[in-house]
C-alpha cells in the first residue's frame, strides 16, 4: 500500500476510534432505554415539587367552608382558585391549629373587586350556558364599576364580600 | 438576561396585532443568519475550484487553490454561529454521540464532518502534500515541523505517488460537488422542512439556498482572488475574472428564476398563510427583501454581468465592476438569508400578527459577535495563504513530463 | 502510449467515483430512512395514552389555569414565557377578527370592543397538544425532547443544547426557552402531578369544568366521553401533527 495511504489510513483510524470511545463514554447511562431519549428523564420530570393541592385536600381541615359552598354556586369551584397554591398550606397548617398561622403559611384571600371582577366582570365572549342547570343560566355577569359600587347609606366603598359570601355566593 | 427581558418589552410594545405570547422573543438571530451564509459561501467556493478540476476549466486555474482554502477557512468556522446561540454551547457535543435521526440539525453534524474531513481536507491535503514535502525540506524550525505534520511525515514523492494523488484527489473532488450539494441543500433542508412556517416550508428551499450558495461562493472567491493579487502585487488575470463572472451570471440567473417561481407559486396558490406573509413582505421585510436582496444583490449584478456577456468595457472599468458586484451579491446573499431566518420568524404562527426584532451590539446574539464569526475565517484564510501559498505550488505536471 | 494510458486510468477512476458517489447517494437515502418516516405511523402506547379535551364553550376566560400553570411550574413570571395560556377571539361585525391575550389572560381580559360591533367572541385556551407526531420531538438534534410511552411530550433539561429547533418546529407556539436555564421549556402536563393520581394545575383549577382529560385508550374514559358527546376538532389539523388536544366548538377562526 503506497506510503499515504497508509499514514491516512491510520489518521483516520485514529479518529473513528476515538469517536468511538467518547461516544460509549459521553453517552448518558439510560439513553435508549425507551426511545431516543435519557429515559431517567421521565422521573426527573415527575420529581417536580407540587404547588396546588386539590380540593379534596382543603376538606379534609375546612369541612364547614367545603360543605357550604357544596350548596351553594360555587359549588364546582376548586378552593385554590381563589385562594391561590395551597400545598405548604395543606401540609404543614395541621400544626397550627391552636396557633396563628405563619405568614408564610397564609393562603391569599381574594377580597377585592377585581379578584372576583377576573370571572364575573361583563364580556363578550362570556356568555356561556353553563354545565345542565335548570335554568340554563350562563355564568352571570356584572359590570364591577357599577354594580353596588358604594353603600348607598353611608358612601363607604363596598367589596363584593360584603354582600355575598364568596364560599355561598 | 435583564437586558434580554428589558429588549423583550420594548419588543412587547412593538407587536402588531395578535402572536403567540411565546412568539415575541425571536429565537433564532443574526447567528443563525450568518451560519447558513457561511455555509453556502463554503460550497460555492467549493465548487468553483471543481469547476476546474472535474470539468476542466482550465482557465480558472488562478482560482483553484484560493477557491479550496477560502472553503476551508469558512468551513472551520462554519458551525461556530450555530453553536455560539446554542442555550448551552458545552453541550453541543451531544448531537455527535446521540443524533437524532429524524432530524435535520442532527443529521447535519455528519454532513458538515463528512464534507470537511473527507472532501475538503482530503482533497487540499493530496493536492498540497507534495508541496508540502519540499516546503518542509525548504524551511526550518516550526514551519517546517507544521509542513511535516501537516503531510503527516510523508515522504514519498515519486511521480508515481504524485500521479496517485492527483488521481485520489480527482476522485475526492467528483464526491466532493453532490457532497457540497448535499451539504448546502441539507441546510436548505433545515428550514424547508419546518411544516409549521409557511414562509420556510417549501421543497424548492434547499435548491434556492444551494443555487444562492453558488453564486455567493463564487462571488466571495472572485473577491479574494482581486484582494490577494492587489496585495501580491501581481496582474490580474482577465480572462480568468471573466470567466468567473460567466459563470455567476448563469448562476445568478438560475437562482433569481427559481426564487421568483418559489414566490409566484406561493402567490399563486395563495394559502391561509398568504395574507399575513403578503404583508410581511411589503411591510417589515420591504427594505431587505425588495431593496437589499432583489434590487441590489439581485438586478444590479444580473444587469450588469449580463451586459458583460454581450459587450466588454475596458479592462479598467471591469476591473472596478468585478470588485463591486461580488460585493453586491454577497451582501444580497446575505440578505437572502436574513430574510429567510429573520423574516420567517417576523410573523406569528397565528397569522394575525407580527412580532419585532431588535438585537444589540454586545452580548452573545449581538452584531459584534456576527462580526467576529465573518472576521475569523479571514484571518484563518490570510494565515492558510501564508502556510499553502497556492501560486507557490511547483507546476507538477510539467514535472512529471520532464521527470 | 502514455497518454493512452493515463486516458485509460482516468476513465477508470471516472467509473470508480461514479460508483461511489452513486453508492453514497443511495446510502444515504437509507441510513436517516427511519428519520424520515417519522410522521407517518401513529406511535402508541400500550397502557395510557392521554388526551385533553377544552370546551370553547364553557371557558369564562378567567385566566385561572395559565396562572396555575405558572405557579405549578415554577414559570418565569415575565409576559413572554408560557406553557398554558389564553386568547381571546372577537369576530367584529365587519368580519375583522381580533386576537388578544394581555400576559397570556392571567390578569383577567377587558372587553375591548363594544358590543355592538361584536359578530361573536370566545376564549380559546391554548397549551401543548401533546402531538402523537410531534414536530418538535421530529426535529429535536440530541433526543432531548421526546414523547413519553404515555403520550406525553417532555423535555430532558439535563440534556437539551438550546438550540431552539423545536421552539421554530411547534406549530402551536407552545415552547420557550428559559433565559435563565438557557434550555427550552414547554407543557409536561404536570406528569408530577399525574404521577400522584392528581389532575394537571390547569384541570384541576378550571372553575367550569372547560377542561377534560383522560385516557385515550380507555373507552370509559372522560376525555372519550367527551369526544363521543361533541363535535370537537383540533387546530391546524392539516399539519398532520395528530395533536391530541380535542377542542369543543372551535371555530375555524382558531388557529
Ligand atoms: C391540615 C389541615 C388543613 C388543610 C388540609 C387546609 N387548611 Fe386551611 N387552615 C388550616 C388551619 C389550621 C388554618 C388556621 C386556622 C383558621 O383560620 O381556621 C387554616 C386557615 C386557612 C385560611 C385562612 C387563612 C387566613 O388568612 O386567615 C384559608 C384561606 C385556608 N385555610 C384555605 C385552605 C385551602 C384553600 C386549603 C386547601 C388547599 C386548605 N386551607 C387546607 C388548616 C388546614
Ligand atoms: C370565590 C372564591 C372563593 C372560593 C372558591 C373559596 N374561597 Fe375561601 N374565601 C374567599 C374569600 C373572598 C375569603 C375572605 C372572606 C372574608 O375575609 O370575609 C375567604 C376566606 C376563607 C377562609 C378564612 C376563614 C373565613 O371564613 O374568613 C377560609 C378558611 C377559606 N376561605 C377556605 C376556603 C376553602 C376550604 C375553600 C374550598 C372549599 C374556599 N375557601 C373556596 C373566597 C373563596
Ligand atoms: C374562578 C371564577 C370565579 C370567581 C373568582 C368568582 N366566581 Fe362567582 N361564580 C363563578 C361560577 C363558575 C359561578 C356559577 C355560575 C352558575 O352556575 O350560574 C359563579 C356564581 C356566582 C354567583 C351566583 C350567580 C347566580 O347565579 O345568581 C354569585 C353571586 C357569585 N358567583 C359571586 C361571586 C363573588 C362575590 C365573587 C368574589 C368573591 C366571585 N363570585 C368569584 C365563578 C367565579
Ligand atoms: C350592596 C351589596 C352588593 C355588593 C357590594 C355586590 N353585590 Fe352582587 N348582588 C347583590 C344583590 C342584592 C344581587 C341580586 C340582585 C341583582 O341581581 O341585582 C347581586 C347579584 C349578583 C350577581 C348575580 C347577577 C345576576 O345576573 O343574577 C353576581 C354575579 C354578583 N352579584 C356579583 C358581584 C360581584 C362580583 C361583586 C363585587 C364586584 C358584587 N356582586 C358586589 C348585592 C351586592
Amino acid at each position: 500500500m503506497p506510503q499515504q495511504i497508509k499514514r491516512l489510513i491510520v489518521a483516520f483510524a485514529f479518529f473513528i476510534l476515538l469517536f468511538l470511545v467518547l461516544r460509549q463514554v459521553l453517552k448518558p447511562s439510560s439513553f435508549g432505554d425507551l426511545g431516543h431519549y435519557r429515559a431517567d428523564a421521565i422521573q426527573e420530570n415527575i420529581d417536580s415539587e407540587l404547588h396546588y393541592a386539590g380540593i379534596d385536600n382543603c376538606s379534609k381541615c375546612h369541612e364547614d367552608i367545603h360543605m357550604d359552598k357544596a350548596i351553594g354556586f360555587h359549588a364546582n369551584l376548586n378552593c385554590e382558585v381563589c385562594h391561590g397554591p395551597g400545598m405548604k398550606h395543606v401540609l404543614y397548617a395541621g400544626n397550627f391549629t391552636d396557633r396563628q398561622l405563619p405568614d408564610s403559611l397564609l393562603l391569599y384571600k381574594p377580597v377585592g373587586r377585581s379578584d372576583c371582577a377576573v370571572c364575573h366582570q361583563v364580556n363578550a365572549a362570556r356568555i356561556k350556558i353553563l354545565f345542565d342547570t335548570i335554568d340554563n343560566s350562563m355564568i352571570r355577569q356584572i359590570d364591577a364599576m357599577t354594580h353596588n359600587p358604594v353603600n348607598k347609606r353611608t358612601n363607604e366603598k363596598l367589596n363584593c364580600i360584603d354582600c355575598h359570601n364568596p364560599h355561598q355566593p | 438576561m435583564e437586558q434580554h427581558i428589558q429588549n423583550l418589552y420594548e419588543v412587547l410594545s412593538q407587536v402588531e396585532g395578535f402572536v403567540y405570547p411565546n412568539e415575541i422573543e425571536l429565537n433564532w438571530s443574526i447567528l443563525i443568519v450568518l451560519y447558513p451564509f457561511i455555509t453556502g459561501l463554503v460550497a460555492g467556493a467549493f465548487i468553483l475550484a471543481s469547476l476546474e478540476r472535474i470539468f476542466k476549466v482550465r482557465i480558472l486555474k488562478p482560482t483553484y487553490g484560493i477557491a479550496l482554502l477560502t472553503a476551508l477557512s469558512f468551513m472551520l468556522v462554519a458551525t461556530m454561529p450555530l453553536i455560539s446561540h446554542l442555550g448551552k454551547p458545552f453541550r453541543a457535543y451531544e448531537i455527535m454521540i446521540t443524533p437524532h435521526l429524524s432530524s435535520a440539525m442532527a443529521i447535519f453534524g455528519f454532513v458538515y464532518l463528512w464534507y470537511l474531513m473527507v472532501v475538503l481536507l482530503l482533497e487540499i491535503w493530496f493536492d498540497y502534500r507534495r508541496d508540502m514535502i519540499l516546503w518542509a525540506n525548504e524551511s526550518k524550525g516550526v514551519k517546517r515541523f507544521l509542513y511535516r505534520a501537516l503531510s503527516l511525515w510523508t515522504t514519498d514523492i515519486s511521480p508515481k505517488a504524485i500521479a496517485l494523488d492527483n488521481k485520489i484527489g480527482y476522485i475526492v473532488t467528483v464526491i466532493g460537488v453532490p457532497s457540497a450539494f448535499l451539504l448546502h441543500g441539507y441546510v436548505g433542508f433545515i428550514f424547508g422542512s419546518i411544516k409549521a412556517n409557511p414562509w420556510w416550508s417549501t421543497v424548492l428551499m434547499p435548491i434556492i439556498f444551494l443555487f444562492s450558495a453558488i453564486v455567493s461562493g463564487i462571488a466571495l472567491v472572485m473577491l479574494i482572488y482581486i484582494i490577494v493579487s492587489k496585495v501580491r502585487k501581481v496582474k490580474l488575470n482577465m480572462a480568468c475574472l471573466d470567466m468567473i463572472a460567466m459563470y455567476l451570471f448563469y448562476i445568478l440567473l438560475i437562482d433569481f428564476v427559481l426564487e421568483g417561481l418559489d414566490q409566484i407559486h406561493r402567490i399563486y396558490e395563495a394559502e391561509e398563510s398568504f395574507e399575513v406573509l403578503h404583508k410581511l413582505v411589503f411591510g417589515k421585510l420591504f427594505f431587505t427583501l425588495f431593496i437589499m436582496q432583489g434590487l441590489l444583490g439581485t438586478i444590479v449584478p444580473l444587469i450588469t454581468l449580463g451586459i458583460f456577456q454581450f459587450y466588454k468595457p475596458k479592462e479598467n472599468i471591469r476591473k472596478v465592476i468585478y470588485l463591486i458586484v461580488p460585493v453586491l451579491i454577497l451582501i444580497g446573499v446575505f440578505f437572502m438569508r436574513w430574510n429567510v431566518v429573520i423574516g420567517g420568524q417576523l410573523f406569528s404562527k397565528s397569522f394575525y400578527g407580527y412580532t419585532s426584532f431588535k438585537i444589540g451590539l454586545i452580548g452573545p446574539e449581538g452584531y459584534l459577535m456576527a462580526a467576529f464569526w465573518l472576521i475569523v475565517p479571514l484571518l484563518i484564510l490570510a494565515f492558510l495563504l501564508w502556510l499553502l501559498p497556492p501560486w507557490k505550488k511547483k507546476d507538477e505536471q510539467s514535472e512529471i513530463q520532464s521527470a | 502510449m502514455k497518454i493512452d494510458k493515463t486516458k485509460l486510468s482516468r476513465r477508470d477512476f471516472f467509473k470508480a467515483g461514479t460508483i461511489i458517489v452513486g453508492g453514497i447517494a443511495v446510502s444515504s437515502t437509507f441510513i436517516p430512512f427511519d428519520g424520515l418516516l417519522f410522521a407517518i405511523e401513529r406511535p402508541k402506547g400500550k397502557g395510557k395514552w392521554y388526551g385533553i379535551g377544552i370546551d370553547i364553550n364553557k371557558c369564562i376566560g378567567c385566566g385561572k389555569c395559565a396562572k396555575a400553570c405558572k405557579i405549578e411550574n415554577n414559570v418565569l413570571d415575565e409576559p413572554f414565557y408560557f406553557r398554558s395560556w389564553v386568547e381571546q377571539y372577537t369576530i367584529k361585525m365587519d368580519g375583522s377578527i381580533l386576537v388578544e391575550s394581555p400576559n397570556g389572560g392571567i390578569d383577567g381580559f377587558k372587553q375591548s370592543v363594544p358590543d355592538e360591533e361584536i359578530f361573536k367572541s370566545f376564549f380559546v385556551p391554548k397549551m401543548c397538544n401533546h402531538c402523537a407526531k410531534s414536530p418538535c420531538v421530529q426535529v429535536c438534534p440530541v433526543g432531548a425532547t421526546f414523547e413519553t410511552p404515555e403520550g406525553i411530550v417532555l423535555v430532558d433539561e439535563t440534556y437539551c443544547i438550546g438550540c431552539r429547533y423545536c421552539v421554530q418546529a411547534c406549530p402551536y407556539g407552545c415552547r420557550y426557552i428559559d433565559p435563565g436555564k438557557g434550555t427550552v421549556d414547554k407543557c409536561t402536563l404536570c406528569i408530577h402531578r399525574l404521577d400522584k393520581g392528581m389532575q394537571p394545575a390547569c384541570f384541576e383549577i378550571c372553575p367550569t369544568e372547560a377542561r377534560i382529560f383522560g385516557d385515550l385508550n380507555d373507552p370509559k374514559s372522560k376525555v372519550n366521553e367527551f369526544l363521543k358527546n361533541h363535535t370537537c376538532m383540533v387546530i391546524k389539523p392539516h399539519l398532520n401533527t395528530d395533536s391530541k388536544l380535542f377542542y369543543n366548538a372551535l371555530s375555524s377562526e382558531v388557529r
